[in-house]
Order: structure tokens, then C-alpha cells, then sequence
């Protein structure tokens, strides 16, 4: 074991770090509210809502991450008719794929805060969407932090995945070096410590949050 | 003192820094019916379980016939001595009524599958509910449930039966079909003991209370004491309260 | 939809297209049964593990599972095919080289291994939804522990669990799927490859799309039969 190749080689990774994070943080900025929307319409009474919303995350949960990235990669240049860039068409990618689980996951924090809070609302004189944004959605939101937490995990994780249209996040420049210096061991090894310590603290602050929810 | 069956010798039991039992010193006797009452979280129920080591005390011992609880290396063919009935039923949903009763018998006590079945049979006509042999615990009633889960319990062929709060999931037109299985199982000898806020049934059918608070014994006297010359302020108020409601 | 777009269905059917489809199918399919099967006998062993009394035992049962969690699965495959074989004695790296098909079993270990802890962790939730009271009933008339476990809490959380372990099968066929970065021959593979020599990336990746949709459609109907097969009478289906 030669660890000297990663101190040699450790701004480029780190240039790679730095492009996964920002890829994960941009993307759950985006898929979160489009999310949202999504899962008001998911427990739509109208059916023309419901449907599409439910077909549309029935469709990006049956399939898996690299496939839609593929799709996106493949169909973005075409439907804009010019070229976007790879980071771009990576994103618009991600930021569906992701949309589709943060849905459920509101869906069912929604679904946890009861038809009576919905009834209060109304009763009140507040709009369907005014509940929605006012009562309901502030209730879900605390009750669905730890599971929308673990989620972004797993948009952190799944960030590696760029690497199989090029784009140079951590995984892929970790994978460049070793083509460069042909010392997978170390470089892998690393890559595997690093992901799993950003990973790991994300699950015990998801666990944390959860124990916390259950003494309130 | 020749029929001593439970000798409870300085028992102290914590829940992390709480203190559940305070130094507890008593005994049961064979055939008798004993039941513990007192406000929520006064201990009657850590004491009951303590009784079958349900609940692992930390401090002094419980000895059941003799043999000390602590010291006990096969605990579960110690618990097959003792039968014990829940609040919540505790059927094991997955199971027909029958199955419920012939497990521990058939598993714990080794007995063949037709004879584990003919005693349940016995038994479920004793509680009334053999129509329900091959039903599910969901498909009961929470009377029938319970009356199924006495069944379970009696199918040990126990020395003891141990009643935690039996009736308290229960409507009221449930509890009395339950209460009438025990007051009978009671009149045929069986030694009980029942945490239980029923006070009509603790008049009618117990030999003797037990009125625990905060962790200590405060009073134990034969039923007739208990109701006509309560010594402590504290059982009495609780009596006021209680008895007010019925 | 598409703007600037030749549709041409027909070139799947052509070769080499078909063959790769064909082959990629069952590359698919093939791995992600026997890692799922893999992944459950392990998973099941791990989750015991953790709900045993050695503090030692619940200790390597959390930490397999902490650690396949939460290191991506790119990154474990990217290990075990770059790095593991590296890590052999000499003799036997050579013998691992040897292996036909090196990135299929690659791939098979890597699966197993990261199912096996989604596994465990499933069953240590579906356990420990189990009410305490199940556990005390038992032990109050006098089972032991192994018989506990045996007719009561394994047969209750086994019903418990039916939906998630299925779907988990689900999660391993979509995450076969990687796979092909180390060069097995999957079918989303197979899709990219095609998309590649034909440009023809529309209908290349909807034979993939179409294979996991179907199969997640099947797998559903599967669950949904047998959960109502398992059914515990009187007891309102859960969610």
C-alpha cells in the first residue's frame, strides 16, 4: 500500500468531491419541490391529477437510476435541439428520477397527519391548497424529516452514477487517477472511506431525528 | 405454612434510575386468590412479573415452591408452572385458538399432539368457546379472546395463575364473562393472584388484598378487613374514588 | 414528440441487436434471482445475529450492515472487481483470474453482499414490530427462547415481512443494473450498447424500460396474491 498517491492526486479527488456534492445539493433542491406538488396531486379527489402523477412515479420506481440517466443523456439534446451539456442532462435526469421518491415519501407524511387536520382546515374557511400549504404540509414535513434525510443519502449515493456518462463527480476522477497511477487499491479504498463517512453521519443524524420524533 | 407456593424475599426492581419495587417482603399460599390493587404505576403489575422472572429484579429473590428464581438455570421449565394472562390477550395471531392452546403443552411440557388437543378441548368448554377452536384470534371477540388466552394459560396445568389487569381492554359487557371464568376457576381451588382495579369482583371472589403505591406493600388484610376497616389513609381514599364510579 | 427523430423499431429484431437483447435478458434475470436468494440466506443470518444476547454477535451484525449501507454500490463493485483480486495471495488471484466469467461472479458477490444487508435490516424492523407482549406470552408459558422464536415470533414476522423481502427482489433487479459498468452483459447493458452502434437510443432503452416495468408489474401481482394467500384470518391486511 502506497497512500502517497492520494495526498499526490488529493485536489483533483477533492475537485470530484466537490462536483458530487454540489450535483446531490442541486438536485435535491430541484426534485423537492417539484415533489411536493406532485404529492398534493397524488392524493388528488381528481382523477385527471391523480393518474398522471401516479403513472409517472410508477414509471421512474419500476426502472432503475442508470437507465433514466441513459433516457436523459440520450433525450435531452433531441428534445431542446441543442446541446445542453453533460452536467445539464445529468441533472434534468436525477432531478426526475429523485422527484418520484421524495413524492412518496411526502405522500405518506401527508397521508400520516389525518383526514381530521384537512377538515379543520376547510372548516375554517381556508382553500383546499392553503390547508395543504398552511396545516397539513408543516405537520408531514416534521413527521417525514427523517426519511426525506435518509433519502438524501441515497441521492448522494446514487450521484456516482454520473460517472457512467463521464461526468467527472468523485467516483469518476477517483477511477481517472487509478487509470493514471494504476493503484486501485488505495484510491477505491479511500473513495469507499470517504463516501461511507459523509453516509454514514447522514443516517445517524436521520436516526437521531427519529428517536426525536417518537418522545413528542 | 405448609402450602407456602411464592415467598417474595426483599424484592427490589429499577427501570434505569426508577424505582419500580421498593423492598417488597410477602408470600402466597396455595388455593388462595389474591388480589393487588392500587393506583397506576404503583407496581402491581412489576411485582406480578417478577413472579415468573418476566421482569429481571436486580436486588433480593422470588422463590416459587422452594426454588429460588434468581439461581434458577432452566427458567422456562419453571414458567410452564405458572400461567399467565395479559391485558391485551396476547394470542398469537397467527395460529387457530387451538394451536394457541396446545403449543406451550405440546413444545414446553412435551405432551403428545392428541393428548395436548383433548385437554384443550376440555378446557375451551370450560371458558365456552369450543365453537371457536378453529377460528383466528382477530375472528374473536375481545370476551372470547380472553376466555381462549385463560384456556391457554390453564392448558399448563399451572399451580399458579397470574392475572395482569385481565379485563381492562375489555367492554363492559366483555369483562363479566372473563370475570365469571375466574370467579369459578377461584372457587375450584386454583391459587391466583389478579392485578385488577374490578373491586366487586376483589369483594366477592378474593381472599385476600393487597394495596400497593409508589413501589411498597401499604396494607394487605382478608377481603372483609380491607373493605369494612382500612387502616391507611391512602386505601382509603382509593376505595372512595373507586368504589364512587361503581 | 421528438423533433429530429427516425423511428425504427424493426432493428431490434435484427442482429446483433436481438442477440444482445436475448442475452441481456437472461444476464439480467439470472443475476438478480440467485443474488436475491444469496442475499436472504445471508440477510437472514445477519439479522439473527443482531438479535442475539452476545454483545459481540450484535456488534458484526450492526456493523455489516452499517457498512454495506452506506458505501454506494458503484463503489463495493468497483472494489470487489478492481480491488479484491489485488488482495488474494498470489496463487489464488491467479486462479481468480482464471474464473470464467470473472465480472458475472463479480457482480453476483457484489449484490448478494449489498442486498444481504437490506435484508437484515428489514427483518431486524419486521421483528422488532412485533409486539413486546408476543414475546412475554411465550415466554410466560415456558417456551424456551429457540422455541419462541421457532412457532412464534419467526412464523409472525415472517408474514410481516412478506412485502418487503418481495420487493427487495425488485430492488435487486433494478440494481443489476450496474453491473454493467464491470461489463456484464445486462440488459440496460445491452439497451446502451445498441443506442451506441445505432444510434437508435429510443428504442434501445424502451426494451429495457419495457423489461423492468413488466417485471415490476408482475412482481406486484406476485406480492399482492400472496399476501392474501398469507393472510391471517380476521386480521385487516397492513400496509
Amino acid at each position: 500500500m502506497d497512500w502517497n498517491v492520494i495526498i499526490v492526486n488529493l485536489p483533483f479527488l477533492m475537485k470530484g468531491l466537490w462536483m458530487s456534492i454540489k450535483l446531490a445539493v442541486l438536485v435535491i433542491c430541484f426534485a423537492f419541490p417539484i415533489a411536493c406538488v406532485m404529492a398534493v396531486g397524488r392524493i388528488s379527489n381528481r382523477l385527471w391529477i391523480r393518474y398522471p402523477s401516479a403513472i409517472f412515479v410508477n414509471i421512474m420506481r419500476s426502472n432503475p437510476l442508470i437507465l433514466i440517466v441513459f433516457w436523459f443523456f440520450f433525450l435531452v439534446p433531441i428534445l431542446t435541439g441543442r446541446p445542453v451539456g453533460d452536467f445539464a442532462s445529468v441533472m434534468i435526469g436525477f432531478v426526475v428520477f429523485f422527484a418520484a421518491y421524495f413524492t412518496e415519501i411526502i405522500r405518506s407524511g401527508i397521508q400520516s397527519v389525518g383526514r381530521n387536520q384537512i377538515q379543520a382546515g376547510l372548516s375554517t374557511g381556508l382553500s383546499y391548497f392553503q390547508t395543504m400549504r398552511m396545516i397539513v404540509l408543516p405537520q408531514a414535513l416534521r413527521n417525514m424529516i427523517p426519511a426525506l434525510i435518509t433519502e438524501c443519502v441515497i441521492v448522494f449515493q446514487g450521484t456516482t452514477i454520473a460517472y457512467v456518462v463521464g461526468l467527472r463527480e468523485f467516483l469518476n476522477s477517483t477511477f481517472l487517477v487509478t487509470e493514471r497511477t494504476l493503484r486501485p487499491a488505495e484510491l477505491y479504498i479511500f473513495a469507499a472511506i470517504v463516501y461511507f463517512i459523509v453516509c454514514f453521519a447522514g443516517s445517524l443524524l436521520a436516526r437521531q431525528l427519529e428517536k426525536r420524533k417518537v418522545i413528542t | 405454612m405448609s402450602n407456602l407456593l411464592v415467598d417474595v424475599r426483599e424484592l427490589n426492581l429499577w427501570y434505569g434510575k426508577y424505582k419500580a419495587l421498593d423492598n417488597i417482603n410477602t408470600s402466597f399460599t396455595a388455593g388462595k386468590c389474591v388480589v393487588i390493587c392500587g393506583p397506576s404505576g404503583s407496581g402491581k403489575s412489576s411485582l406480578l412479573r417478577c413472579v415468573n422472572r418476566l421482569e429481571e429484579f436486580q436486588e433480593g429473590d422470588v422463590l416459587f415452591e422452594g426454588q429460588s428464581l434468581r439461581e434458577c438455570t432452566n427458567i422456562a421449565s419453571l414458567r410452564s408452572e405458572i400461567g399467565m394472562v395479559f391485558q391485551h390477550f396476547e394470542l398469537y395471531p397467527h395460529m387457530s385458538i387451538l394451536d394457541n392452546i396446545t403449543l406451550a403443552p405440546r413444545y414446553a411440557k412435551k405432551k403428545s399432539k392428541p393428548d395436548a388437543e383433548a385437554h384443550a378441548y376440555v378446557l375451551m368448554e370450560r371458558v365456552g368457546i369450543t365453537d371457536q377452536a378453529l377460528k383466528y384470534p382477530a375472528e374473536l371477540s375481545g370476551g372470547q379472546q380472553q376466555r381462549a388466552a385463560i384456556a391457554r394459560a390453564l392448558a399448563l396445568e399451572p399451580k399458579l395463575m397470574l392475572f395482569d389487569e385481565p379485563t381492562s381492554a375489555l367492554d363492559p359487557e366483555m369483562i363479566v364473562e372473563v370475570l365469571r371464568v375466574m370467579r369459578d376457576l377461584a372457587m375450584e381451588g386454583m391459587a391466583m393472584l389478579v392485578v385488577t382495579h374490578e373491586m366487586g369482583f376483589a369483594r366477592e371472589v378474593s381472599d385476600e388484598i393487597i394495596f400497593m403505591d409508589e413501589g411498597k406493600i401499604i396494607e394487605r388484610k382478608n377481603t372483609e378487613d380491607f373493605f369494612s376497616n382500612p387502616n391507611s389513609k391512602r386505601v382509603q381514599d382509593f376505595l372512595d374514588r373507586i368504589l364512587v364510579k361503581i | 414528440m421528438a423533433l429530429n427523430y427516425d423511428f425504427e423499431w424493426g432493428l431490434l429484431l435484427e442482429n446483433p441487436h436481438k442477440e444482445w437483447i436475448i442475452e441481456g435478458l437472461a444476464h439480467t434475470v439470472g443475476l438478480s434471482l440467485t443474488a436475491w436468494v444469496i442475499a436472504l440466506i445471508i440477510g437472514i443470518l445477519i439479522g439473527t445475529i443482531r438479535m442475539t444476547q452476545s454483545p459481540l454477535l450484535r456488534f458484526i451484525g450492526t456493523a455489516y450492515v452499517e457498512f454495506f449501507r452506506n458505501i454506494p454500490l458503484l463503489v463495493q463493485l468497483f472494489i470487489w472487481f478492481f480491488v479484491f483480486p489485488l488482495m488474494l495471495p498470489n496463487d489464488l488471484m491467479f486462479a481468480w483470474n482464471r474464473l470464467p466469467h470473472v465480472p458475472l461472479i463479480t457482480a453476483l458477490l457484489a449484490l448478494s453482499l449489498f442486498t444481504a444487508a437490506r435484508v437484515a435490516e428489514h427483518i431486524r424492523a419486521g421483528i422488532s414490530s412485533i409486539p413486546k407482549g408476543q414475546f412475554d406470552a411465550a415466554r410466560s408459558s415456558g417456551l424456551t427462547q429457540v422455541q419462541m422464536y421457532r412457532h412464534v415470533i419467526i412464523p409472525y414476522a415472517f408474514r410481516v415481512m412478506i412485502p418487503t423481502i418481495t420487493s427487495e427482489f425488485l430492488t435487486v433487479f433494478k440494481n443489476s443494473a450496474l453491473t454493467l459498468t464491470i461489463g456484464v452483459a445486462e440488459i440496460t447493458g445491452a439497451a446502451k450498447a445498441i443506442e451506441a452502434w445505432s444510434f437508435h437510443g429510443i428504442e434501445a432503452y424502451t426494451v429495457a424500460s419495457v423489461t423492468y416495468m413488466t417485471t415490476t408489474a408482475i412482481v406486484v401481482l406476485f406480492m399482492s396474491w400472496l399476501e392474501h394467500r398469507l393472510r391471517i384470518p380476521g386480521l385487516i391486511a397492513r400496509k
